[in-house]
């Protein structure tokens, strides 16, 4: 994918957007509501189609100007759009019947293709029930097989978790996770949800705004976020302005922004090596796995949030309006110029 | 545990005496409504009926069905005329009736193309001028018939802005067709007559009628188009489906019902158009639709034939409500949640499960330890 451009009236959805993926991957497209991801997504489908210019490879061929049905591509929406008229083992044999008569299978061929699918997907009992019949998670494994009959080149996920409930919501990944590297089909999905993402996919573009601000494994995208956008929207943080006590020292004239995420504040009870930040506990929520500490910082009464296990809180007996100090693990700095 | 207790001690009373309230409120609107339905449409109604049978059965029968009198009947010439008035009577209800059937048979299909295309141009699109649109499908609905059927006077009359197209056009008669066998046509069906001129011809009432009722298959159908939008559409096209294909089994099968509903109302107003029908027919007995024949018979004081043609109107008012509520049913039984509502139960969804990932942000929730 190259150059991808695509303006609605005044406002630019997309801007210059290029991916690279390679088959068999599965890669999210990350980021909040408006970033373009699902407007991109469309775009290799074919659903829309991007501004001139913006072309669209699939192994090499350009299929720019192809026709949505001819892309051989997979889709399955947020809200499954299943056709309700027709019973699960005729939307996942709609694809199969409606090629050209020539390369049609037979109805055997296709009764039989129908039950390989519904195994996959762990269905093999609901062939003859109704799409109103079946649950959300059931309805999104439907139309996960409906995609899948066709064989598709790639497999294009537009928030396929999106309605669902929590619970169902985090099996069906690890369920879709385990699919593909059954199947190796090149898929691409859409989510807002970063634990989703980091999760699930092999690599993750993070988007903002209409552009891939970072391309890379979970991992490093966690680890070494490209920007502070990045690095903000994986996660939860604490900002440090300025040349504080703790953050690196930079060379650079610009101030540095640092950014800390709560499980990486440390909380001692004694400045032993004169490194610590003196601060003040506020509020104390308990969880259960983990406990939030809510502390102000004694020289400028910046807030701060650290997350501790239960056991360092227990260790700690930690109290409201107890004075303590802190110390930052793993920060990133980003400078001024370079934030977005 | 005292304190959960007074509460709904507290709460309970007034929860009854709110009810008790509500039940004679609604006791009195249903009264009300009853009335009301029972004087202006249930003894209506049945005072067709009475009216058409007043005279027996025997009369009833007569307005559509006389009876030959035996070849060498002895009877006076008066008799005689008697019969005959009264077989030409039942004749012309005859015409009324066919005509009425084939205005319908023209109007509603076309009507359903058309109200089916213009509901597929606005809730599948959106371009400029869609809600301008919108309101012109309306239309007909706001305006009185009898000013649309002066409309179609006023393009199509002699004088008027297709006038001379329009009274020198010829046109095969389509109730006039005839067999003529094989021999010497490729076509074995025929038209021995055909008609000049649009305005007063059943033309113009097929003209008229299709005005008056076009709002009826769009209006019915759009809504729910709206409601589905077109995923379903792209993901039949996704899986290689061709348009037609598309249309037929994805489009058309999930509106099929809405589209019969808006038949259903479209044919009962093709029957029941009176304004439009009666400016552009000329007053000619051989455009008289159904209306217009009861019209006339009860302009002439033959109540009694006037109620008996329009007791077939009212069974056909029957019938529609029969099937309209049968398709009513189905309807209801087949629509799958709205798209808002799942967005509804999404957002919910979403919001549990960031919590659960955001759980260690501070301040989302705010739990004393």
């Amino acid at each position: 994918m190259r150059g991808i451009n695509k303006s609605y009236g005044s406002s630019q959805a997309l801007r210059d957007v290029n991916l690279k993926v390679s088959t068999g991957e599965l890669i999210a497209l990350l980021g909040p509501s408006g970033s373009g991801k699902t407007t991109l997504l469309r775009i290799i489908a074919g659903i829309e189609s991007p501004d001139p210019g913006g072309r669209i490879f699939f192994d090499g061929t350009d299929v720019s100007a192809t026709d949505l049905g001819k892309r051989r591509i997979g889709f399955v929406f947020q809200h499954y759009a299943l056709f309700k008229h027709m019973s699960v083992f005729e939307n996942i044999a709609f694809g199969l019947r409606s090629k050209p008569r020539q390369e049609r299978p037979s109805n055997a061929a296709i009764k039989a293709k129908v039950e390989e699918l519904l195994a996959l997907v762990q269905l093999q009992n609901f062939a003859p029930r109704y799409p109103s019949q079946l649950s959300g998670g059931q309805r999104q494994r439907v139309a996960l097989a409906r995609a899948l009959a066709v064989e598709p080149r790639v497999l294009l996920l537009d928030e396929p978790f999106g309605a669902l409930d929590a619970t169902v919501r985090r099996e069906l990944r690890r369920w879709l996770r385990k699919l593909h590297d059954r199947i190796h089909v090149t898929s691409i999905f859409v989510t807002h949800d970063q634990e989703e993402a980091l999760e699930v996919a092999d690599r993750v573009a993070v988007m903002n705004a209409g552009r891939i601000e970072q391309f890379a494994p979970p991992e490093e995208v966690y680890e070494r976020p490209a920007n502070p956008f990045v690095y903000g929207f994986l996660g939860n943080f604490n900002l440090f302005h300025g040349r504080r006590d703790g953050a690196p020292r930079s060379e650079t004239p610009s101030t540095p922004a640092t950014f800390v995420r709560p499980h990486d504040i440390e909380i001692l009870r004694d400045n032993a090596d004169g490194s610590g930040i003196a601060a003040k506990v506020t509020h104390i929520g308990f969880l259960g796995s983990a406990v939030n500490v809510e502390l102000i910082k004694l020289d400028d009464h910046q807030q701060v949030d650290a997350a501790l296990t239960t056991q360092a809180y227990r260790d700690l007996a930690l109290k409201v309006d107890q004075e303590v100090f802190i110390k930052l693990r793993n920060p990133h700095s980003f400078y001024e110029d370079y934030a977005i | 545990m005292a304190e959960v207790s007074a509460i709904k001690g507290a709460a309970q009373p007034a929860k009854q005496r709110t009810r008790k309230k509500r039940s004679l409120a609604s006791r009195l609107l249903v009264a009300g409504t009853i009335l009301f339905l029972t004087l202006f449409v249930i003894l209506p109604v049945a005072n067709v009926f009475t009216e058409a049978l007043s005279k027996g059965v025997g009369a009833y029968v007569e307005t559509f069905y006389v009876e030959k009198p035996a070849q060498n009947a002895n009877l006076s010439f008066r008799e005689r005329h008697r019969i005959v008035a009264k077989a030409a009577r039942a004749e012309r209800t005859w015409s009324a009736i066919r005509l009425s059937c084939f205005v319908a048979a023209c109007v509603v299909p076309l009507n359903m193309i058309f109200g089916l295309a213009a509901a597929w141009a606005i809730a599948k699109f959106r371009f400029r001028g869609r809600v301008f649109l919108l309101t012109l499908i309306d239309l007909p609905f706001s305006i009185s018939p009898v000013i649309a059927g002066m409309m179609f006077v006023l393009l199509f009359g002699r004088t008027g802005i297709f006038g001379d197209w329009a009274t020198n056009l010829t046109w095969p008669d389509p109730t006039s067709i005839a067999w003529q066998g094989f021999e010497g046509h490729w076509w074995p069906f025929a038209f021995t007559r055909s008609e000049s001129g649009i305005m007063f011809t059943p033309l113009a009432i097929i003209l008229a009628t299709i005005f008056v009722t076009f709002p009826f298959v769009a209006r019915s159908v759009i809504p729910l188009m709206e409601a589905q939008g077109s995923e379903e559409e792209i993901a039949a096209l996704s899986l290689g489906a061709g348009g037609w294909r598309t249309f037929r089994t994805v489009t058309l099968a999930n509106i099929k019902w809405a589209l019969l509903y808006g038949a259903i109302l479209c044919t009962a107003r093709t029957f029941g158009e009176f304004g439009a029908v009666s400016v552009v027919s000329g007053h000619i007995d051989s455009n008289d639709t159904m209306p217009l024949r009861i019209e006339k018979l009860w302009d002439a004081y033959d109540m009694q034939a006037a109620f008996s043609v329009a007791t077939l109107l009212s069974g056909l008012a029957v019938l529609t409500l029969i099937v309209k509520s049968v398709v009513e049913w189905k309807t209801g039984h087949t629509r799958a949640p709205e798209p808002r509502e799942l967005e509804l139960k999404s957002d919910e969804h979403r919001s549990a499960g960031d919590q659960q990932v955001l759980r260690l942000l501070p301040g989302t929730q705010g739990r004393e330890p």
